[in-house]
């Protein structure tokens, strides 16, 4: 139980020194709990969660209805958003493509998370030429900038005709193939950390197998710094695939998503703003969301911070 | 040989056919010299314009451009056997002094003497006629080979690796005539001869081809003098100009942009003085009449765009009834409305309105909207399973008209319709040259020459480059478009033209979309500008106010 004496070590200099022991974790769940920053975050997630699960939860128009009549109307009673160029229900394909960018959102910080974190440990577990290696690999993927990577690999795989699954991740594979380095590198610091840690050394010393240290020991204790960033990451993410779906690259029709929303209002700047106002805005309250997560679950497991 | 990329920017030849007669009346061009300031009343000559442009693709060489950015300012360097008049397209002698045949398919050329060249040298028969062989000669690959196909000779100068280098159609009678023999009578080769690619080239050109294209010479109204790649193109007025279509500002200053909005922007800054096409942003709810007041104008002109389908890939929809339903499905008037904001005119046959031997409603009902209507029709036919596709080149701004087209079929015959881009336009062609292209897809026409002819032949017959119909081949099709070429007079060869249109009509081979018009935009510091026939701000009209 050396994991649990260091912990309680750690905090015994806390604020609140009173009260049981508690670990990390169970600190940091307190600490979100009172934070009103992570309830709003954690409320607008849920709306827009649900709305991606079950869109039509929330509106009974279909999104592809094309009333062309009455194209670029302003908002009315009717459609309460206005109509865009093609005569779509704004409110409802607001709605609709909430779907898309969530997916690949959620399933690119997966994708970058698991890479990412698996080959930070193993870096700094086992150092010496698997960690040059990694690293070098690393620093060579981090070169290529993440917008120019998956323009070019978007580019190299055009979708056209796809399936609704197969176009999303393609945009997923797109960004997480070039998404993973940062989260490599943080990773193998916040190992670097935990390692030298008597805990650590007396269960090598007892004789506890690689993979029994990383499992209990390393990775609980290591784990912090990457749920932050990752959540963070999360909301980046989801304004990376609007811009390329913006530039036309990312998901394509008749995938329903904001970034194609807006890309398809941008010629109404002047003259109708309202049909890029609306997914602008879903786009911004999503990835503000997810940031305003980020920054709440960073100041529960810092504690310096608190 | 044009296809529209993009609806916005006009592809295509053409003529900005130089001011002839108007302007030319009032011509007190004696005060304009070295671009002094003019304090003359409106409508002097004189002073330096800065235009919009874009990046030719190919360097300035006449038989090597057919795309408008280097055509653009071709037609301003180059003066051509005959003119085309702004107004109407209406061909008019500009270095021939004749053009005659008896039997359509030998046509001897005589030209003016003392035409002068911009280098100072004279344009002479052989001027042409090596300039055409260089053209058609295949290892060259200049693009502006096909216009050379009707000439005797071509289809053995134009292989690949050829090593005959004169095609055995032309022959240099004197230093100021020479003869052209077509492989097929040809009613209206004359009026094809206003086209850039058919301009003559002084010797210097094949001394260097390679540092031609950047200091162009031609015998036109305008040279160039600043040629910044990437950046702008300037042409100054050319001061022995012989002939008589000749222009009014001394300089012109094309500005090349990568987009439409930014031309927009700067025009409405003053940064430029006339810009070819208003981008879809100002178009909506008409905002560029707002932006500009009176400062705009718009025009038919020779454009057609069609979607198309290559009837041996899709073979569920080789019905012609199928096609016609499709058709009839399509709400062109509300598209045309509510995508294009009226620069559009719903067509209602296969050839322009602006061109010679147009006939009215050539499609008749199959071109009107009638959901009932193409519902029945398509049902009779036996209906469509499976998934329709519009397929449109990605690079071009065709996204909300091809969606809104799919939308249209989608609701009318109740069939799953999708727009699909393809990559690029380049793509998009090869694709539709080896017949990999299923479904529908769309493909926009600008005429080269102001003819019926030009919408027909190209695109429709056996064998011809632009027919990715499967290819579309009719017997009667074929034999009315022969006797046409063959026909005595252009009349008689309009009335045979027509009757192949209405072909085309009964065989629903392309479904007619639009005649697409030109919407241009000017400054405060110039006067009202035209538009051509071909579709461009007839440049070498435009005079600054005040």
């Amino acid at each position: 139980m050396t994991e649990q004496a260091i912990v309680e070590t750690a905090h015994s200099s806390d604020a609140n020194p009173v009260g049981e022991a508690r670990s990390l974790g169970a600190d940091a769940r307190r600490a979100l709990a009172r934070n009103p920053l992570f309830w709003i975050s954690a409320t607008m997630i849920f709306i827009f969660v649900l709305m991606a699960i079950w869109p039509s939860l929330f509106t009974n128009t279909d999104p592809t209805e094309a009333v062309l009549s009455q194209a670029r109307e302003r908002p009315n009673s009717e459609a309460w958003f206005g109509r865009d160029i093609q005569g779509y229900d704004i409110y409802a394909r607001v709605i609709y493509g909430a779907r898309a960018s969530i997916l690949v959102g959620v399933f690119t910080t997966l994708f970058t998370t698991t890479i990412g974190a698996a080959l930070g440990i193993t870096a700094a577990y086992f150092g010496g030429w698997t960690d040059s290696l990694i690293s070098r690999v690393t620093d060579i993927f981090f070169a290529i900038p993440l917008l120019l990577g998956a323009i070019l690999f978007m580019s190299a795989f055009p979708s056209s005709n796809d399936p609704y699954f197969v176009v999303v991740f393609k945009v997923v594979a797109a960004i997480s193939l070039l998404g993973w380095p940062a989260l490599t590198r943080l990773m193998r610091s916040s190992v670097m950390q935990v390692l030298p840690n008597d805990y650590v050394q007396a269960a090598r010393a007892l004789g506890a197998s690689p993979w029994r240290i990383i499992r209990s020991h390393v990775i609980p204790n290591s784990l912090g710094p990457i749920i932050v960033v990752a959540t963070i990451n999360l909301g980046a993410y989801i304004a990376l695939e609007a811009t390329l779906s913006f530039l036309g690259i990312g998901l394509q029709p008749p995938v329903i998503s904001w970034g194609v929303s807006i890309n398809d209002a941008i010629v109404g700047l002047r003259t109708t703003p309202h049909m890029l106002f609306f997914p602008s805005l879903f786009l911004s309250l999503t990835v503000l969301a997810f940031i305003m997560l980020g920054d709440a679950v960073r100041d529960a497991y810092d504690p310096k911070t608190r | 040989m044009r296809r529209t990329a993009r609806t916005v920017a006009i592809a295509g030849i053409s003529a900005v056919a130089l001011l002839a007669t108007a302007c030319g009346g009032d011509s007190d061009d004696t005060t304009a010299t070295d671009g002094n300031e003019t304090t003359a009343a409106e409508g002097a000559a004189g002073g330096e314009i800065v235009v919009d442009g874009c990046t030719p693709e190919n360097p300035l060489v006449a038989g090597n451009t057919s795309e408008t950015c280097g055509g653009d300012v071709l037609e301003m360097i180059t003066a051509r056997l005959v003119n085309y008049n702004a107004d109407d397209a209406s061909p008019e002698n500009d270095i021939a002094e004749s053009i005659e045949t008896e039997d359509n398919q030998t046509f001897t050329v005589k030209i003016k003497q003392g035409y002068m060249f911009q280098d100072g040298t004279e344009v002479k028969a052989q001027n042409f006629v090596d300039a055409w062989n260089y053209t058609a000669f295949g290892p060259n690959g200049q693009t502006g080979s096909y216009f050379m196909s009707p000439i005797e000779g071509f289809a053995e100068v134009n292989a690949e690796g050829s090593t005959v280098e004169e095609l055995s159609g032309l022959e240099v009678v004197d230093d100021y005539t020479f003869t052209i023999r077509t492989s097929e009578p040809v009613s209206n080769l004359p009026v094809r001869l206003g086209y850039t690619a058919f301009a003559p080239q002084p010797d210097a050109f094949f001394e260097d081809p390679e540092s031609f294209g950047k200091a162009p010479i031609g015998a036109g109204p305008y040279q160039v003098t600043e040629y910044n790649d990437g950046q702008s193109i300037v042409v100054e007025k050319f001061a022995d100009y012989s002939g008589d279509f000749g222009g009014q500002v001394d300089k012109i200053t094309f500005r090349i942009y990568q987009d439409q909005d930014a031309a927009y922007n700067d025009l409405l800054a003053g940064q430029i003085d006339v810009i070819r096409t208003i981008p879809q942003s100002a178009l909506i709810d008409d905002k560029y009449q707002s932006d500009l007041g009176d400062r705009n104008t718009q025009r038919e002109t020779g454009r057609f765009n069609y979607v198309g389908i290559n009837t041996v890939v899709s073979t569920d929809l080789a019905d012609p009834a199928i096609r016609k339903a499709i058709s009839m499905a399509i709400d062109r008037e509300t598209i045309n409305e509510q995508i294009f904001n009226n620069s559009y005119t719903p067509a209602t046959g296969w050839v322009s309105p602006v061109v010679d031997g147009y006939q009215e409603n050539a499609c008749g009902e199959f071109c009107t909207y009638d959901p009932e209507a193409a519902k029945a029709m398509l049902d009779e036919a036996g209906g469509y399973d499976g998934e329709l596709t519009l397929s449109y080149n990605g690079d071009g701004d065709h996204k909300a008209w091809t969606e809104a087209t799919c939308n249209s079929i989608s609701q009318a015959l109740d069939i799953s319709c999708t727009a699909t881009p393809v990559v690029d336009f380049a793509t998009f062609l090869t694709q539709l040259g080896n017949g990999e292209m299923t479904g529908m897809w769309r493909l926009g026409w600008v005429m080269d020459y102001p003819s019926i002819e030009n919408f027909l032949a190209p695109i429709y017959a056996e064998g011809a480059d632009s027919n990715y119909f499967g290819p579309y081949v009719n017997e009667e099709f074929e034999s009315l478009l022969t006797q046409a070429a063959a026909a005595p007079s252009l009349d008689e060869a309009n009335a045979l033209y027509q009757q192949a249109e209405l072909l085309l009509a009964e065989d629903m081979v392309a479904i007619p979309m639009y005649y697409p018009k030109t919407t241009i935009g000017w400054s405060e510091k110039v006067n009202p500008v035209t538009i051509t026939a071909f579709g461009r701000p007839d440049l070498a009209s435009v005079t600054l106010a005040q």
